[in-house]
């Protein structure tokens, strides 16, 4: 018998219009000491399915049919009394988002003991004690225990709901994106932690999760949920390697791995079914590439083929499904010619760019004449952009790269260096009528639900920077026009009178990134266009972004924290740490042969997708430090396992090692990141059992 | 200027979403009972606001109500010839209610339209240019909170003698604060938001940027704050008028339970306290009633889970 | 920045605000036509002498400046001067009034906030309930008909159809109580009391509940509480908890309503004649009795002002999510 049976699972959440069908029918087993990983995109039913099996649902979810027995006992009959006994003590929950799952007023250590108080009788010193063995288990510092969650940074809250999930030694435990938002040297700790812990209790997890890698590195079993129904199910080995299902196919195409730059990422065109109604077709057919008539009858069972099972009347055409989903083409992607472009006249260059933000500047310390705090936000940057180039700016959140983005663009002044466009200082073109550098200068932000006026319609939002340039009427109509088309919104009649809430997220980007090309810039800056987006939109986005870059001889600066799309998208790169370009040279050398420490802990921490690869994880020790006190010497000195006692002591230039147009800001660049890095962090994580003391621990919420 | 210029596209365009916003707004509100009310009752005082001195039947101040054998009538119980009865000088209570309508409605209307709209400048030039403008703008909020309306306006009207346009005016001096506050706590939200960086970003100037991108996203809560005012305006002006500083010329419902308070009617006319104190009580309460529902609406944070 | 220095940054504001706020009564006063004796030598009460020598008795003739720092520098040091209406120090009349409206509305605020506030966040977590609806159109009533309509209602349904309760005034006519304990625990006095209690406790509990309310929904569907139901808690362990975290903007308007207490309910002394200081400051207006007058006026400046520091120290202080950099 399986520890967790849900079969025929249907849910539906009343609305005061409609109801929405959000699962339909979903079925799965998860055995004892198992993983099991429920893999979808935004809307497919993951998470409702989740917090069903903790009786969670909000009071708008019914569950219409179907079964979930836990341990043979029927869970959906229980009462809520029964349940409040369940929850916890036998089936325990690491929520979605860390940062705010954890009671605000109370200090984390309370917030456990509460559980176990709950649950079991335990005097007040009996719970101290387990919640510092919790704590220390997770990695966490067991004198920290009495502090309150904003003292955490994100991924240490993480820590402590994984801790507070183990406290009690569940049979099982659900975690809901345990690693979504968190940076990706950060996850790969959080995974490692994850399946070292529950090997030792020997529970059970169901993990949720959009991202395809970490399902590869963590799951024995897999389920693809889309429109509320298991596309395809059975082992993640065979799954993942050898997907039968078409849109497996297409998911897993769309996360294109760092160093395969030759194969073109994947985006699965279209939107999601409507789920108002039961679904009465296939629910993949509108967007499926595969479909045939026969797809529109009814939503096809599961059925064995191969190792797994597929929900696909295709099934017997696998072998040539699977050659065809590669081509980008197949899914209506034109093909971009990756390599051809040639690099023209320099467009944008800093020197010595600098921002610092005041810290709290109140007039009676002005008037004290004390001395500020300044959180280092960009700190010393030399950037080159030339025409018909794309330049990848890479780190992690709070590394500086957004500010840097909006200081180039104007959109915040800077505290000092120099930023010259087309060999005139910025200053200059600001002074007085700031319009024409407007109109070569543009911007597209990381949220396509927010950087819309959510009062204008594309017709107005579009022709605004025309507008405010002085375009007249008819031209406006015209050139509004024929950007919504170039940017893939068409039929353009079907667009330009919508609302921003009538569009999905794909959409919105669209039209934000229609109103920066309106006006023919000569550099774009996007900051994380496609971060937001589900993986199988992100493709489409970068495709357009290349094709313009291509077409309009256009500058492009791209800051991402994604290093498989910056791989993808952009010819060269500079990757940020705390303030400051650590490394920059072609995208393709840096990939391939990181020089930087940092750079290349960045690098091996990306999932793989294919789950047969085995990867040692980054435990790169610590968090980067404050960036209102940097460390002497080297920024990264106190978490390189190579730094010296001349990397402490001074700071090393950017081109401190060359090799024709790669520099790498370190005295002892790295050569082999196996034997050097990788395997020095684990000697290191292992020796000192917890993050080290003297190591840097950033204390509250990130910087602004 | 040419960040000014609107042309008609986007006039027509917001027109109509504001047009449509209205009415779905609207209707949601009307699903409310006790908004249903409240709308209902401020229908009625509206019209009693602008019609109620011709309803009138006898002069309020000059005509005094007699008895058939010719005595002046005080302080009748409800009869036949004043339906509401009389006060002690032998005046019609119901010609004094319907007369009374209009200035409390005249202040009301002008006091919480002009509170609604300086409240919500301040709260958006505040909010939106922030820096040493908002410092200084908040700094006078806090000024005028300290200063005590009723006692501060009492010593204004005890030099001055009051009429309706000066306690209007004073109204809107006292009550701009609170708008402004919540307006500008709204817009420091709405200029983090994206579009108004990306607007920025597309070369619109300050005021476009304020006007046409911040602006209409919290005009909801404007609206909402500016009906909130109509009643704190009532409310202000009946109880100057109750202290004895309500303009002497004119009938208010405030200076009429002045009238019964001072004269010591209270004790056994009710007929005479009931007309103007329910009066007030239902078009402060219907405001607010109405002014609820609508936060329904506009609060993003209640509107969250339905 | 640490606390202490937040601390003296919001104490020097407040005693500019105060600054400021007195400087502009007094030229509210000054720059009014006439001198308060000047009404006196109009109704003939006075001979132009007699008036010319009362206004050096009170400073009068002096040039406006030293005045003002006169001025100042008494009200800072609470001495407040002679009433001209009483012939009496006007601290000697304020400070029982300031007494008598603290016995009025200190324990009604407490009672309200306290009330008011657990039926807030029952009406929140219950949302849609006819206890929600109902308790809403209830307190909205109370919360925006001016208080002293509600006075009046309670007034003449009570006190004079019904009888049950006196009128007017803190005690019986006849009465002549000593000393604090005759004078406030009395039946008498408790009699007196009650109707301006429930007014004011009702004109207040509007504002409470709504507040608790809001704040419940806004935190009823957070992560949070996801996380507690999780863990197992019951329906009233979690309500306790969104009522923690509702604490901070309830107790941050206890604060606010506080400082605002005097000014509120000034019409409410006038309707029961509760000797308290708002119906000493009408008086006092209608007797154009001056020093009276800034002195009350000041002292309900100064509770504002000094509440909202209190508030804003209170935020700081509770709210372990407030950092030390934030202040």
């Amino acid at each position: 018998m399986s520890l967790l049976e849900v079969e025929d699972l249907k849910i539906t959440y009343s609305t005061s219009e409609v109801d929405v069908h959000a699962v339909n029918g979903v079925s799965f087993e998860i055995d004892d000491g198992s993983n099991y990983g429920l893999v979808g995109e935004s809307g497919c039913g993951k998470s409702t399915v989740a917090h069903s099996v903790l009786g969670l649902l909000d009071d708008n979810g019914n569950v219409e049919a179907g079964s979930i027995k836990f341990d043979g006992r029927e869970l959906l009959d229980c009462s809520e009394q029964e349940w409040q006994e369940i929850r916890w003590e036998e089936i325990a929950y690491i929520p979605q988002s860390a940062m705010d799952s954890l009671d605000p007023v109370m200090s984390v250590g309370a917030q456990i003991r509460q559980a176990m108080h709950k649950h079991r009788d335990v005097t007040k010193a009996e719970a101290n004690e387990r919640v510092e063995e919790v704590f220390d288990i997770v990695g966490l510092d067991p004198s920290r225990t009495e502090e309150y969650p904003h003292q955490f940074s994100g991924g240490m809250r993480q820590r402590v709901t994984i801790a507070m999930a183990l406290v009690l030694d569940p049979d099982l435990i659900i975690a809901d994106e345990p690693t979504t938002g968190l940076d990706v040297i950060v996850q790969d700790k959080i995974v490692h932690k994850l399946l070292e812990i529950q090997e030792e209790i020997d529970s059970s997890m169901l993990l949720i999760t959009h991202d395809m890698g970490v399902i590869a590195e963590t799951c024995d079993d897999v389920s693809v949920l889309y429109g509320g129904k298991v596309m395809e199910q059975g082992s993640t080995d065979d799954v993942l390697k050898n997907p039968t299902n078409p849109y497996t196919m297409g998911l897993k195409n769309s996360f294109p791995d760092i160093e395969e730059f030759d194969s073109q990422a994947v985006s699965i065109p279209g939107s999601l079914p409507d789920l108002t109604r039961e679904p009465t077709s296939c629910v993949f057919s509108n967007r499926c590439p595969f479909a045939t008539e026969e797809c529109e009858r009814e939503h096809p069972a599961l059925r064995e083929v191969e190792n797994q099972q597929s929900a696909c009347y295709h099934v017997d055409r696998v072998e040539e499904l699977r050659e065809e989903a590669v081509d980008p083409e197949t899914w209506g992607l034109d093909p971009v010619d990756q390599g051809g472009r040639e690099a023209g006249d320099v467009i944008l260059e800093t020197e010595g760019l600098t921002k610092w933000f005041e810290q709290g500047q109140s007039i009676v310390d002005q008037l004290m004449g004390r001395e500020k705090d300044y959180v280092k936000a960009v700190n010393g940057v030399d950037l080159t952009v030339r025409e018909n180039e794309i330049v990848g700016v890479a780190g992690e959140s709070g590394c500086g790269k957004s500010t840097l983005g909006e200081v180039i663009a104007a959109l915040q002044t800077h505290t000092d260096g120099e930023i010259r466009f087309r060999g005139t200082p910025v200053e200059e073109l600001l002074s007085g009528d700031s319009k024409e550098f407007r109109s070569k200068v543009q911007f597209i932000f990381q949220d396509p639900f927010d950087s819309l006026n959510p009062r204008q319609k594309v017709r107005a939002a579009v022709s605004e920077p025309l507008k405010i340039q002085g375009v007249e009427g008819d031209e406006i109509t015209e050139r509004v026009r024929q950007t919504l088309a170039d940017v893939g919104l068409s039929p353009v009649d079907k667009y330009i009178d919508s609302f921003p809430h009538q569009l999905s997220g794909g959409e919105r980007q669209r039209v934000a990134i229609a109103r920066a090309l309106v006006l023919d810039p000569e550099l774009l800056i996007c900051d994380e266009p496609a971060s937001m987006l589900d993986v199988s939109l992100k493709a489409s986005i970068l495709n357009i972004l290349r094709e313009m870059a291509t077409e309009r001889d256009m500058g492009i600066v791209y800051i991402s924290h994604d290093l498989a799309s910056l791989s993808q998208i952009t010819d060269r790169l500079a990757v940020m740490y705390l303030g400051q370009v650590i490394e920059v040279g072609k995208t393709r050398e840096i990939v391939t042969g990181p020089r930087h420490p940092y750079t290349a802990s960045l690098l091996a921490a990306s999932p793989n997708v294919d789950p047969a690869v085995d990867r040692t994880r980054v435990l790169l020790p610590g968090e980067p430090p404050n960036p209102v006190n940097l460390p002497e010497g080297c920024n990264f000195a106190p978490r390189c396992p190579k730094a010296t006692e001349e990397c402490r002591e001074s700071e090393p230039e950017r081109a401190a090692w060359v090799d024709e147009g790669h520099e790498a800001a370190c005295y002892f660049p790295v050569d082999d990141v196996q034997a050097e890095l990788l395997d020095r962090y684990e000697g290191a994580t292992d020796a000192a059992g917890t993050t080290g003391e003297e190591l840097p621990q950033e204390q509250g919420s990130s910087a602004p | 200027m040419s960040t000014l210029n609107m042309d008609t596209d986007t006039a027509k365009d917001r027109l109509g979403d504001l047009w449509k916003r209205s009415r779905r707004t609207a209707l949601f509100v009307l699903e409310d009972n006790a908004a249903k009310l409240g709308v209902a009752i401020l229908a009625a005082f509206t019209f009693l606001g602008i019609f109620g001195p011709e309803l009138a039947p006898y002069e309020p101040i000059e005509h005094t109500m007699r008895t058939e054998d010719g005595g002046i009538m005080r302080m009748s119980e409800p009869n036949d010839a004043a339906p509401l009865g009389t006060t002690t000088y032998g005046k019609d209570v119901l010609s004094q209610f319907l007369e009374g309508a209009r200035p409390t409605f005249i202040v009301g209307f002008f006091g919480g339209i002009g509170t609604g709209i300086i409240g919500f400048l301040v709260g958006l030039v505040s909010g939106y240019f922030g820096g040493r403008v908002d410092e200084a703008l908040m700094r006078l909020t806090d000024l005028t909170f300290s200063l005590p309306f009723l006692p501060m306006a009492l010593l204004v009207l005890t030099f001055v003698t009051p009429s309706i346009a000066l306690i209007t005016a004073v109204i809107v001096a006292f009550f701009w604060k609170m708008p402004a506050r919540v307006i500008r706590s709204e817009v420091l939200t709405v200029k983090e938001r994206t579009f108004v960086k990306s607007a920025r970003a597309s070369g619109a100037g300050h005021f476009r940027t304020m006007f046409l991108h911040v602006a209409p996203n919290v005009l909801g809560i404007g609206f909402l704050y500016t009906a909130y005012a109509v009643a704190w305006a009532i409310a202000g002006q009946a109880s100057l008028a109750f202290l004895g500083f309500g303009d002497p010329t004119t009938t208010s419902w405030g200076r009429m339970l002045r009238q019964v308070f001072a004269s010591g009617g209270m004790r056994e006319a009710w007929w005479w306290v009931f007309p103007p104190a329910i009066g007030i009580a239902a078009v402060t309460t219907a405001v607010f009633l109405v002014g609820r529902a609508f936060e329904e609406v506009v609060n993003p944070e209640l509107r969250g889970d339905e | 920045m640490t606390f202490r220095r937040f601390l003296i940054k919001r104490i020097v504001i407040a005693f500019l605000l105060t600054l400021v706020s007195v400087s502009i009564i007094f030229v509210t006063l000054r720059a009014l036509p006439g001198t308060p004796f000047s009404s006196l030598v109009a109704s003939g009460g006075l001979s132009g002498e007699q008036v010319a020598e009362l206004e050096a008795q009170y400073g009068l003739n002096e040039p406006i400046y030293v005045q003002y720092v006169k001025y100042i520098q008494s009200l800072l040091t609470l001495n407040f001067g002679y009433s001209i209406a009483e012939s009496r120090p006007v601290s000697a009349i304020i400070y029982p009034r300031l007494l008598n409206t603290l016995v009025l509305l200190v324990p009604a605020l407490i009672t309200t906030a306290i009330v008011s506030s657990i039926a807030g966040l029952y009406a929140g977590w219950n949302r849609g309930s006819a206890f929600e609806q109902g308790s809403i159109v209830v307190t909205t009533f109370f919360r925006s008909t001016p208080v002293f309509v509600t006075g009046i209602f309670l007034l003449v349904i009570f006190a004079y159809q019904l009888g049950i309760f006196p009128a007017f005034g803190m005690r019986s006519p006849l009465d002549n109580p000593q000393g604090a304990i005759e004078t406030y625990f009395a039946v008498d006095f408790a009699k007196h009391y009650f109707l301006p209690f429930v007014a004011t406790v009702l004109y207040y509990s509007g504002d409470f509940l709504l507040l608790a309310r809001n704040s419940v929904i806004e935190r009823k569907g957070s992560a949070f509480l996801t996380l507690h139901r999780a863990k197992g808690l019951t329906e009233r362990e979690q309500l306790a908890r969104a009522g923690r975290n509702s604490m901070l903007p309830l107790v941050t308007y206890f604060a606010l309503r506080m400082g605002m207490l005097f000014q509120g309910v000034i019409t409410l002394e006038v309707v029961f004649a509760w000797p308290g200081i708002g119906r000493t400051l009408v008086q006092a207006i209608n007797q154009q009795d001056y020093p009276t007058v800034q002195a009350a006026v000041f002292i309900m400046a100064l509770a504002v002002i000094v509440m909202n520091l209190l508030a804003d120290v209170m935020y700081a202080k509770i709210d372990p999510t407030v950092e030390e950099g934030d202040l």
